[in-house]
């Protein structure tokens, strides 16, 4: 950001109320999972929490990004590359996912239909 | 020559260099966080163990969470100082960004402090689920006896000399066997010969000869003879083990072997000259033929061999008079029996096993891993713990002395007992807001629960009734130190300084895993040490970058101050960054 | 722009002293060539690793000649060699540290690393690097790391022998018995590994930065070569690509060093204490091959593309002809670029992926093979109708064409998980990616030593010398991968240290079918070791061509002795520190060759239009940079 005396005056303000900002956010992540009135979902840690935690995380890393990081004032090549960079990890770690979670299947347990399935012993011997 | 748009933005792009560079490394860093995160996630989803939830102390993660927003916030004031030419500001702003790295890294090293002095044992049992409860604590400190027993001694003596941890191996050696292709034993010769002292000898058991070469090709002497010569002997029996004695052997050995090797390597040449000369290999089909001749050639060989070489032994032996207490660290041996014990060199001692218990101050159990096993087996997890070696063990002292045979629970059967009970009141409150219990509340016994349990009774003892009565009156509450957020008793977990914790011996045989709680222990604190310390380097590299900026930027801001303006944004950028990992870091870690 | 220009360029400039103009040189062209030699002698190291690992497969009984056992101590041999003969843990070591070698310290820094240090500024009319310490740090960086890989050998625990690929749990057990890990040379492969791929970060950064930034005036981003394209887009594969592999080399070194268990699964059990090992478990082998190949498989491109790009250069420049095709190639080579992050999981169809996961990749895979034919095509109908000129580059250049074909198309059975069950892990995979990588990109890199050698030093390297390296090479080359594709189908496994002997005698009992395919292949092995050593005497001649042109070599008479268009033919021969005597501006496309319009065949970017052609306009005003202060 090439900003003017003027105007990086003005953003000091700014960046004030963006860290408190954080901090409240710090507190309230805090909050959500120890306090027990606050406990969303059920009892303890579960996915609930985990969104609810990530999200808080994900819109204080966007004002860090946004803000502090001064993307509000680049041009849009800076943006393609850093997007680029986030979309391109989140991407490969689920396909990454996919592929630890896509299992072999067997043919039919119940009927035989000529395929190999380990549960079953083998209809026709093999030589 | 001068490089273009240090200072100025190139006009299509926008940009200078130097931003260019940091975005794209941004990046890459991304990236390399992403990888890691992943490795988070996956050995989370897939881990075949209960994953340890909530298991930091959350107040220095939400310190640092606060340093590091701050810092983030000081440090574009810093540069907006700089924009505006107040060179005092921008030292002032900058300066608190540093002070705010320092405090990050030392609450870091206070939580690494606390986890690498925390021991974890996980307990191998019998029954359909093999035991696997864990305890966790500190581990208490010993010394050998007269008699070479392991003693505890008390932590005031902890410094002393001849005083170690109490998780140690003692075992009787009466033999130490050298493996000599192993090139260097010197890290364990020097430990055993310290713990020796002058009041045991090690001498070599016989004497290491080894053919010479000059003699062996003279040909005067048969074999029998060229060992007994005199030139042939290396180290004479009763030889003392120092690390030079071992040298001398290892180069008398390596020597032989490598003349053996040479002479080997030449016959099997001359042999394969031979099939080649003789044997036409043009035809076809020959590779099979050729093959069995050569065998036939190999074995006429082999006994032309044993004439021509030196044929050393790979293998010397020292006893140890009298029989010695080796004290030696479990990560040190790779295979322990009653009767002999291999270390990580290969040496291996002969002897016999002493009792060599953990004995520790407990401050946690937990039964998840038991109760997940048992589940796996579809079995009631209640029952099963009930059965583990840590509630049914009998305590060596203690429960008789009282000499009424009332009560034969152990310590940790107690404490089950009063958790139950609380866990009773706990179901039937939640149950009122239509909740159940977590797998933590149910398996696991936390150190501010057990010193709750023990508090509740004036006497300090544990008292199930009296912990039902409390955790079930909605007025008067358990005293539970890590809820109470910023209670700093429990700042960084247990405090054995402040708390006295049950005392426990496990035997060897019951150990089936321990560690203290480094990346070893398991897959959750590896990613945790493993995520924050890089992130820790990444702290520290950006304030020395700043630091750089501090207090050598001067001189280029009294000649170009735009420049270190630039050089400060890009700083900047770098440190935003880091809080920004930390901003998710400090949720999943420590929160999930 | 001739001579006396360098020297009135190099006036204002103090004289450096030796250890800073050619040792630590921020230079971009002097850091150029270091990674070039330095490469150059990793190659070789390499190529020695793989005439041992060759003569063991061919003859397995036999004791090493002394031609290659002449640079190993008695005490070496003793403690590597069975009575001479390689055993198979030291032909695990050598494949391994052969493949990390070749790809990571070789051929990588070779094309990227100094062709794209040495051209790359010049083709864009750049005075240098953006960041030219950070360029000095990143080949430093790179040399330690590849020295520390290399010193293990000499270790008690041997270099590195869990493959290239490091496939944990092996990788996470071997050298277990060294006590003090940070000896044992599967630690020091990671730690050589974190330093490289550190070293190779830097080098993105600071190439994707002078590309974007450092463009001369007028050159848009559709009048830069196409060798500037290519190297952009391998900067960001190596960017975004290499973090991944980082991290999990970071989660290796933690499994070594402190005992963790990030891809050690539970329930391992050692063989050799007899025992359970003593780690906590629950970690996720699969996880390290996918973060491994998800570097992997761009690390292909990183490979191909430099070479891609020289071809690309040399073959307008010979045939006098525009490029057929620049657009599309440029455009193919963004594509390939970002297609080559979701294809990686091709590598692991043996893994027990499911169906659905393995079809994706499947047609992932076989969707990045249209960018790649998209180059070669154009490269092969560049060639049509042109006046080809055949000088050393061009034929070198011409033979990768064929190569590099002949090593793509026999990746397509690989793509197909169907097929790959039977070729996975077989010589078939080892022929498909040598014929990439020695043939085709070796091939291209070497036409591009011949094309810029008189830019760098201002003589022509020896043509007959020349042919004397090119037409063997060419032979042996095929003599050495051609037999492997058949040997593979056959299903030999490519990591027999025996060549398969092991199986033969089963095999002449005529009960074991596999055996009988064995037997019918195995002598095919001696020809095989036997070209790949007559290579090896054939790059005798470049080696010895490189070092006499550099004093005898034939001496250029202008600037631009191939009548080449593009800005590094610009600069005084060769460049000064600061490359450029003029303000360099590009006036029009990069492959400006035959112009019916213009005098000469060729009508270079950075010659200003003449006052009644028509107007060529630098696509946007030159602008002057504000003086600083």
């Amino acid at each position: 950001m090439a900003g003017s005396i003027e105007e990086v005056q003005k953003a000091k303000r700014l960046y004030m109320f963006i860290g408190l900002l954080l901090f409240f956010f710090t507190v309230v992540t805090v909050a959500v999972a120890t306090v027990e009135s606050l406990d969303f979902g059920g009892h303890g840690f579960d996915k609930v929490d985990a969104i609810i935690g990530l999200s808080i995380a994900a819109f204080k890393a966007s004002l860090v990004m946004i803000i502090f990081m001064h993307l509000n004032h680049e041009r849009p090549l800076v943006y393609f590359v850093y997007i680029l960079g986030i979309v391109m990890a989140f991407f490969c770690i689920a396909l990454i996912g996919w592929a630890k979670d896509d299992p072999i299947r067997y043919g039919n347990p119940n009927a035989s239909d000529g395929f190999y399935n380990p549960d079953k012993p083998a209809t026709r011997s093999v030589h | 020559m001068e490089i273009p748009f240090i200072v100025n933005v190139r006009k299509d792009t926008g940009l200078i260099n130097s931003k260019v560079g940091i975005w794209l490394f941004l990046a890459s860093e991304v990236t390399l966080f992403g990888g890691l995160f992943s490795g988070y996630l996956f050995l989370r989803l897939y881990a075949d163990y209960p994953w340890p939830e909530r298991a930091l102390p959350v107040l220095p993660g939400l310190i640092n969470t606060f340093v590091l927003i701050g810092s983030s916030v000081t440090v574009v004031f810093a540069w907006a100082a700089l924009k505006m030419r107040e060179w005092r500001k921008f030292q002032i702003y900058m300066s608190i960004t540093l002070v705010c790295a320092l405090i990050f890294m030392a609450l870091k090293g206070i939580e690494y402090k606390a986890k690498f002095g925390h021991q974890a044992v996980q307990i191998d049992g019998d029954g359909p689920v093999q035991g696997h409860e864990i305890v966790e604590g500190h581990v208490h400190y010993a010394e050998l006896d007269k008699d070479g027993q392991i003693h505890e001694v008390d932590k005031e003596r902890k410094k002393e000399d001849g005083v170690f941890s109490a998780n140690r191996i003692a075992f009787k050696a009466s033999e130490l066997s050298f493996v000599l292709t192993r090139p260097s034993h010197e890290a364990y010769v020097k430990e055993i010969l310290k713990q020796a002292g002058d009041s045991h000898t090690i001498t070599l058991k016989e004497a290491y000869r080894v053919i010479n070469e000059d003699e062996l090709y003279k040909g005067d002497l048969n074999r029998t003879e060229l060992l007994e010569s005199e030139n042939a002997l290396i180290a004479d029996a009763g030889a003392e083990l120092s690390t030079d004695v071992l040298d001398d052997l290892e180069d008398a050995y390596l020597d032989a072997r490598s003349h053996d090797r040479k002479v080997r390597t030449k016959f099997l040449a001359a042999s394969w000259d031979w099939i080649r000369d003789e044997e036409g290999i043009d035809e076809a089909a020959t590779y099979v033929i050729e093959m069995d001749l050569w065998k036939e050639r190999r074995k006429e060989d082999g006994e032309k061999l044993k004439i021509v070489t030196l044929g050393p032994v790979a293998e010397v032996t020292f006893t140890i008079d009298p029989p010695l207490t080796l004290v030696l660290k479990p990560g040190d041996l790779v295979k322990v029996s009653d009767v002999d014990i291999k270390l990580r060199d290969d040496t291996v001692a002969k002897g016999e096993m002493l009792p060599s218990p953990i004995i520790m101050g407990v401050d946690a159990l937990d039964f998840r891993h038991t109760a997940q096993r048992a589940e796996a087996e579809e079995l009631d997890p209640f029952p099963v713990i009930e059965q583990t070696w840590l509630l049914t063990h009998k305590a060596h002292h203690g429960d008789e002395e009282e000499g009424h045979d009332a009560d034969h629970r152990n310590e940790f059967k107690k404490i089950w007992d009063c958790h139950m009970a609380w866990l009773k009141a706990e179901t039937a409150r939640l149950k009122t807001k239509g909740r159940e219990p977590s797998m933590n509340d149910k398996f696991r016994v936390n150190w501010d629960q057990i010193i709750a349990y023990r508090d509740v009774n004036e006497e300090l003892e544990y008292d199930a009734k009296m912990v039902y009565e409390y955790a079930s009156d909605p007025d008067d509450d358990l005293v539970l130190y890590s809820s109470g957020l910023f209670d700093l008793k429990g700042f960084a977990g247990a405090n054995h300084n402040e708390f006295d914790f049950p005392h426990l011996e496990i035997p060897r045989n019951k150990v089936g895993f321990e560690s203290t709680f480094t990346p070893r222990w398991n897959t959750y604190y590896a990613i945790y040490f493993t995520i924050t310390g890089l992130h820790g380097l990444h702290v520290i590299g950006g304030a020395l970058v700043l630091g750089y900026y501090l207090f050598f930027g001067r001189k280029m801001y009294d000649s170009n101050p735009e420049w270190l303006a630039n050089r400060v944004e890009i700083g900047g950028l770098f440190w935003h960054f880091v809080d920004l990992v930390w901003i998710f870091l400090f949720p999943i870690l420590y929160l999930m | 722009m001739s001579a006396d220009a360098t020297d009135h360029h190099d006036d204002h400039h103090h004289v450096l002293p030796f250890w800073k103009k050619y040792l630590f040189s921020t230079d971009h062209k002097t850091i150029g060539i270091q990674y070039g030699l330095a490469a150059g002698a990793f190659l070789l190291f390499g190529f020695f690793l793989m005439i041992v690992m060759r003569w063991s497969i061919a003859y397995p009984h036999e004791p090493l000649p002394g031609y290659l056992s002449w640079m190993f101590t008695d005490g070496w041999k003793a403690r590597w060699l069975d009575d001479g003969k390689v055993t198979g843990e030291t032909y695990n070591m050598f494949g391994a540290m052969h493949g990390t070698i070749m790809v990571f310290l070789g051929v990588v820094p070779l094309g990227f690393a100094a062709f794209g240090n040495y051209v790359t500024p010049l083709q864009i009319g750049a005075p240098d690097m953006a960041f030219p310490k950070l360029n000095m740090a990143s080949f430093w960086v790179y040399l330690a790391g590849g020295l520390l890989m290399c010193a293990s050998f000499f270790m008690e625990s041997g270099a590195a022998k869990s493959g290239w690929t490091n496939y944990s749990p092996l990788a996470g057990y071997a050298d277990r018995q060294i006590v003090n890990q940070f000896l044992a040379g599967q630690t020091q492969w990671l730690i050589g590994l974190v330093l490289l791929i550190t070293s190779s970060l830097l080098g993105a950064v600071n190439f994707i930065t002078t590309i974007i930034q450092l463009r001369a005036k007028g050159l848009t981003w559709m009048r830069l070569p196409f060798f500037v394209w290519a190297m952009l887009v391998t900067g960001f594969l190596l960017l975004l690509a290499f973090p991944p592999l980082e991290a999990a080399g970071i989660m290796q070194l933690m499994d070594r060093v402190t005992g963790s268990s990030f891809f050690m699964p539970s329930g391992l059990y050692s063989a050799t204490d007899s025992a359970p090992m003593d780690i906590s478990g629950s970690g996720s082998p699969l996880l390290f091959q996918h973060l491994f190949w998800f570097l992997g498989h761009p690390e292909v491109y990183v490979l191909l593309l430099p070479a891609i790009a020289c071809v690309a250069e040399i073959i307008p420049c010979n045939t006098r002809k525009p490029l057929w095709g620049y657009k599309p190639m440029v455009w193919a080579v963004i594509v390939l670029g970002f297609l080559s992050f979701i294809v990686w999981a091709h590598h692991m169809y043996l893994t027990g992926m499911g169906p659905v996961i393995s079809t994706f990749f499947q047609t992932t895979t076989v969707l990045i093979s249209v960018p790649s034919v998209i180059l070669l095509t154009s490269m092969i109908i560049s060639l049509w109708g042109g006046s080809i000129r055949f000088t050393m580059p061009m034929i070198w250049a011409a033979a990768f064409l064929p190569m590099f074909g002949i090593g793509g198309l026999t990746g397509l059975p690989l793509a197909f998980n169907l097929a790959d069950l039977h070729l996975h892990d077989t010589y078939y995979v080892i022929g498909h990616f040598h014929y990439v990588v020695a043939p085709g990109i070796l091939f291209g890199l070497f036409a591009g030593v011949y094309h810029w050698y008189p830019k760098m030093t201002g003589r022509f390297m020896d043509n007959f010398l020349g042919h004397l390296h090119f037409w063997p090479s060419l032979i042996c080359m095929n003599l050495l991968f051609f037999p492997m594709l058949t040997q593979g189908m056959a299903g030999f496994h490519r990591r027999w240290y025996n060549g398969g002997e092991g199986y033969i005698e089963k095999g002449s009992e005529g009960v074991n079918v596999f055996g009988r395919t064995v037997a019918e292949n195995i002598s095919i092995n001696e020809v095989m070791t036997g070209a790949a050593i007559a290579l090896a005497i054939f790059q005798l001649p470049f080696l010895i061509n490189m070092f006499i042109s550099y004093f005898w070599g034939k001496k250029v008479t202008s600037d631009n002795p191939w009548g080449a268009t593009t800005l590094e033919w610009a600069t005084p021969t060769p460049p000064g520190h600061g490359n450029f005597t003029f303000d360099v501006a590009a006036y029009r496309g990069p492959y400006e060759y035959s112009r019916p319009d213009h005098d000469s065949d060729f009508f270079p970017q950075w010659e200003e239009p003449k006052r009644d052609a028509p107007v060529e306009e630098p696509a946007e005003k030159p602008e002057k940079e504000a003086p600083k202060a």
